[in-house]
Formats: C-alpha cells, sequence, structure tokens
C-alpha cells in the first residue's frame, strides 16, 4: 500500500493517473453499448483490456487510473451513484493487485517487476492474477450493490468476475503490444519513474497476496458452499480481502 | 466533443454552491436506503423528480429514459426470485414468489431509478470544474482533485481519438458487429493498441509542462473560482439533514417503510 500513497508525491505519477483515468474512461464510454449483455445494467466491457495492463506498466498510477476512470466513466454515462464508491475501490483493486501480488503471489509469482514474453512466469503470474483480481473487485462490487439493492450478489458478482477475466486475457495482447514501447522510448515504467528497487519476496506479502486469494475464490463460490450463507461467505471474502490488500 | 450532462441554465440549483450539491446528492442517497417499501420509495423518488424538474433537468432524463425504464423492469423482474417473504403468491420446481419479495422488487427498482435521476440532477446542474472546486473545499487532497479535473478534460479528447480510430479501421473493412462476443472483443484490440499509444505521449509533455510551471503536488493551493457557502446554501443543507433525520427515525425506531426486514 505504501507506493499507492508515496506516488502523489511525483507529478509524473500523478500525469499518469489522469490519462490512464482518461484513456479507461473514454473506452468505457466509448463501447458502453458495443456489446450489452443485460441492457441497461451491463455490458461486455471492452475497456477490460486495459487493467492488468495499467496495473503491470504503471503500478499504483494505474490503480488509481483505473478508480477515477470508472467514477469518471459513471459521470458521463449519467449512472452516478452510491455503487459508484463501489466501483471506485473494486476497479482500483484491478490495478492494485497486478503490482502488488507480481512478486508475492508465491509459487506463481514473477521474481522480478518486468514483464517478459518469454518467462513462463511471468504468464502464470499473469494468468493467476487475472483471476484473482476480477474477483476481488467482483467480491467487493458484488456485495456492496446486494446491500444497496441493485443487482443480487449472485448475478453480478460473476457476471463482473467473468467480464473481467476475459477483458485481462485479451488484453495480454495489448500488454505485449505495448510493453517494450512504453517502458524503453517512453520511460514510463512505474518503478523506473518511482525509482524502486526490484524488492524481494517477503512473508508479508504472501500472506496478503493469499488472503486475497482465498477471500476472492470464496467469494465466487458464494451460494455453492452448503451450510454457508451467501451473506456470510460474501462478508467474510470481503474481510479477507480488505485485509490482505492492506498487508500487501 | 462534448459529453458533459451539464445544461447552462438559470435555475436555483445552479446558482447554489457545488458542496451543498454534493452532499444534498449523498443525502438523497442515504434517504433512498432507509426505505424498501414501494410507496415511500415513490414518494421519495416523486420528491426528487421534482428537484430535477425544477432544475430543468428535463432533457437529460429524456435522454436516459430507456436507461430508466431498463433498470425498473430490470430490478422487478430479478430481485423477487433472490429474497425470500412470508406470504406466497406463486411457485413452480425451485422458483418462488412471495408478495413481499415482489413489493420489495418494485422498491429496488423505484430506488435505482431514483439513485440515477439524482446523480442526474448533480451532473445536469454542475459544472465539472465546479465539482472538482467542491471537492477541493472539502479537504480532497489536491493531487487527486488535480488528476480528477485533468482526467475529467482529456476524457472527450481521448473519445474523440477512440471513434476516429474506430471510422477509421470500419472504412478499412473492420467488423466489429458479427461473430461471437468473444471474438468482437478480441477485435477491439488492434483499436486499443493504437489509442493507448497515442494518448501516452501526453504523459511526459504534461509532465514537463507542469513541473516547468513550478507545479508542486504537496504545496497549499489558492483557486481562481472561490466557492462561498451563502446562508441559502446552509439553509438547504439544515433542512435536508432534518429530513434525513427523520427518514432514519421512521425506519430505526418506527420501522416504517420496510417490507423486507433485514435488508436496506
Amino acid at each position: 500500500m505504501r507506493y499507492a500513497i508515496k506516488m502523489w508525491s511525483n507529478t509524473r505519477m500523478i500525469v499518469l493517473v489522469a490519462v490512464s483515468a482518461a484513456i479507461y474512461a473514454a473506452a468505457l464510454i466509448a463501447f458502453k453499448t458495443a456489446i450489452p449483455l443485460i441492457p441497461g445494467v451491463t455490458e461486455v466491457r471492452v475497456a477490460g483490456i486495459f487493467l492488468m495492463t495499467f496495473g503491470i506498466l504503471f503500478g499504483p498510477a494505474g490503480a488509481w487510473g483505473l478508480a477515477i476512470g470508472n467514477l469518471i466513466g459513471d459521470i458521463f454515462g449519467g449512472t452516478l451513484g452510491p455503487a459508484s464508491i463501489a466501483g471506485f475501490f473494486g476497479n482500483f483493486l484491478l490495478g492494485y493487485l497486478p503490482y502488488t501480488m507480481w512478486l508475492n503471489f508465491f509459487p506463481f509469482s514473477e521474481k522480478s517487476y518486468e514483464w517478459n514474453v518469454k518467462n513462463p512466469k511471468s504468464w502464470s503470474a499473469y494468468i493467476s492474477i487475472t483471476i484473482i483480481s476480477s474477483c476481488s473487485c467482483a467480491v467487493l462490487i458484488g456485495l456492496a450493490v446486494d446491500i444497496l439493492g441493485i443487482v443480487p450478489y449472485e448475478v453480478v458478482s460473476r457476471i463482473i468476475a467473468l467480464n473481467n477475466i476475459v477483458g485481462n486475457l485479451i488484453g495480454v495482447v495489448l500488454l505485449i503490444a505495448v510493453y517494450e514501447l512504453t517502458k524503453n522510448q517512453l520511460g514510463l515504467l512505474w518503478t523506473d519513474i518511482m525509482g524502486i528497487r526490484q524488492d524481494g519476496l517477503s512473508m508479508r506479502g504472501i500472506m496478503g497476496s493469499w488472503l486475497v486469494a482465498i477471500g476472492s475464490i470464496a467469494g465466487m463460490l458464494a451460494g455453492f458452499i452448503p451450510g454457508l450463507s451467501v451473506n456470510l461467505v460474501s462478508w467474510s471474502s470481503v474481510i479477507f480481502i480488505v485485509v490482505g490488500s492492506l498487508i500487501l | 466533443m462534448n459529453l458533459s450532462l451539464y445544461q447552462d441554465k438559470d435555475t436555483w440549483l445552479h446558482n447554489i454552491d457545488p458542496r451543498t450539491k454534493l452532499v444534498g446528492v449523498a443525502i438523497i442517497f442515504i434517504i433512498c436506503l432507509c426505505f424498501n417499501n414501494p410507496i415511500y420509495m415513490a414518494v421519495v423518488a416523486l420528491c426528487v423528480f421534482f428537484i430535477a424538474l425544477s432544475a430543468r433537468a428535463q432533457k437529460a432524463l429524456w435522454t436516459l429514459r430507456y436507461i430508466l425504464l431498463l433498470l425498473v423492469i430490470f430490478s422487478v423482474l430479478l430481485w423477487p426470485f433472490f429474497t425470500v417473504g412470508k406470504t406466497p403468491l406463486w411457485s413452480w420446481r425451485f422458483l418462488r414468489l412471495t408478495k413481499e419479495s415482489l413489493f420489495y422488487g418494485i422498491a429496488m427498482g423505484i430506488r435505482l431509478s431514483t439513485f440515477v435521476i439524482a446523480g442526474l440532477i448533480l451532473l445536469s446542474t454542475t459544472k465539472n470544474e465546479d465539482i472538482t472546486n467542491g471537492l477541493i473545499k472539502m479537504k480532497i487532497p489536491y493531487p487527486l482533485a488535480f488528476a480528477f479535473s485533468t482526467a475529467l478534460r482529456l476524457v472527450p479528447t481521448f473519445v474523440g481519438a477512440g471513434a476516429t480510430i474506430v471510422q477509421a479501421q470500419v472504412s478499412r473493412g473492420l467488423d466489429l458487429e458479427s461473430r461471437n462476443i468473444i471474438s468482437r472483443f478480441g477485435k477491439f484490440i488492434p483499436l486499443a493498441v493504437p489509442m493507448f499509444i497515442s494518448a501516452i505521449r501526453y504523459t511526459n509533455l504534461l509532465s514537463m509542462a507542469l513541473e516547468s510551471r513550478g507545479f508542486s503536488p504537496g504545496s497549499p493551493r489558492t483557486l481562481y473560482y472561490e466557492p462561498v457557502m451563502k446562508r441559502r446554501d446552509w439553509l438547504i443543507l439544515s433542512f435536508m439533514i432534518i429530513v434525513l433525520i427523520a427518514c432514519l427515525y421512521m425506519r430505526i425506531f418506527l420501522n416504517l417503510g420496510v417490507v423486507m426486514s433485514g435488508r436496506l
């Protein structure tokens, strides 16, 4: 969490927040009606292809960018409401978990912050974190919109998770296409901007990652675990995800 | 390209302080959460609708009419099957419909529409810059508010660039409307790469421009436009807080406006 706070003293990271928020919001607005799933409620989020890319390339700036971008998408789309707060935090997780779990989600994690298309470790980290971050976001938003009486948890959490997973898996093509350019030509890899040395594997990081992972997978299974109510499972999952994210 | 829902008119809502509107909308959201009885929710929705009319936001409401209608229909159809009431109306295999769950579904449809209308009132009567100024005055950290306002300003530019890229590719034969969802999803990648690169080039230029003008994220700021809370702002806020307290009292102590206990 320290980098997510520390980045606000760096001008280039602040600008990256604004630019990534604008790209995400623009994609959300432009493709809002492209492929509707439930008209008026949810659609295939083409903007989902940016999620992991922003997290890996821009780190904390990508996380804040996704959060603000989603809020702006709601503002321009006319759907600003209390659920936008949940959307803010859910989308923050979509950018936050990729860079925080990248080194810590043992045994799937990478050894450095860099993405290497030829390294199976990069792929295992990408795929595993895609699933965990998508499910975490879905659990958090799902519980909030259920409490608010917007859409039942069982319906919306699975739609959001699937939407984000598909977007992230297709989005790997975007990451491959823009990684070298962003890192070497534009010098905009977040670790280079913030001058961060490669952190090693830490017990705290591993614990945080696994708490988030357990919370998100359990949250997706809510309703299928005999003897446990959807409410209990979803609340417990959110607590696991929040505590794990704070530890990371 | 103008994406903003703001409508430049001279109504009482346009002239009040943005902080009053931000807090007022938050209060309306909380009031909506006090009741899950369709009659009580309809009264709240009607009040919010009249506020929207007084702000002359009909045009914005009309633009979103299909979304509002779909939200109500979706909610009414979905909720009854995910909540359980006491009075059975109909059942078929594992599907059960009760009177309470049906009423709850109707109330949630009205609540969701009220959320959208309340948000719309804020957006159609407040400029984006005023929202940012209001947030700064409400002690949101300046760098966050700066990133938010810069992003708001860049969105129309990027949407315009995105639309141009889509049109250029479609005119070259890119088909975005046939085949299954996954393959249609994948077709957006060739569009996203140039959009991403053209947008990300702004970062270094904008950073240099800001730093050359002495931008310092942690420094205290002064605003060219300083929003001032007037007497009418305090009156409006006081009235809304009284209404909120009354609604909370009705829900918590009198258990009024509830068809499904244990749920907001």
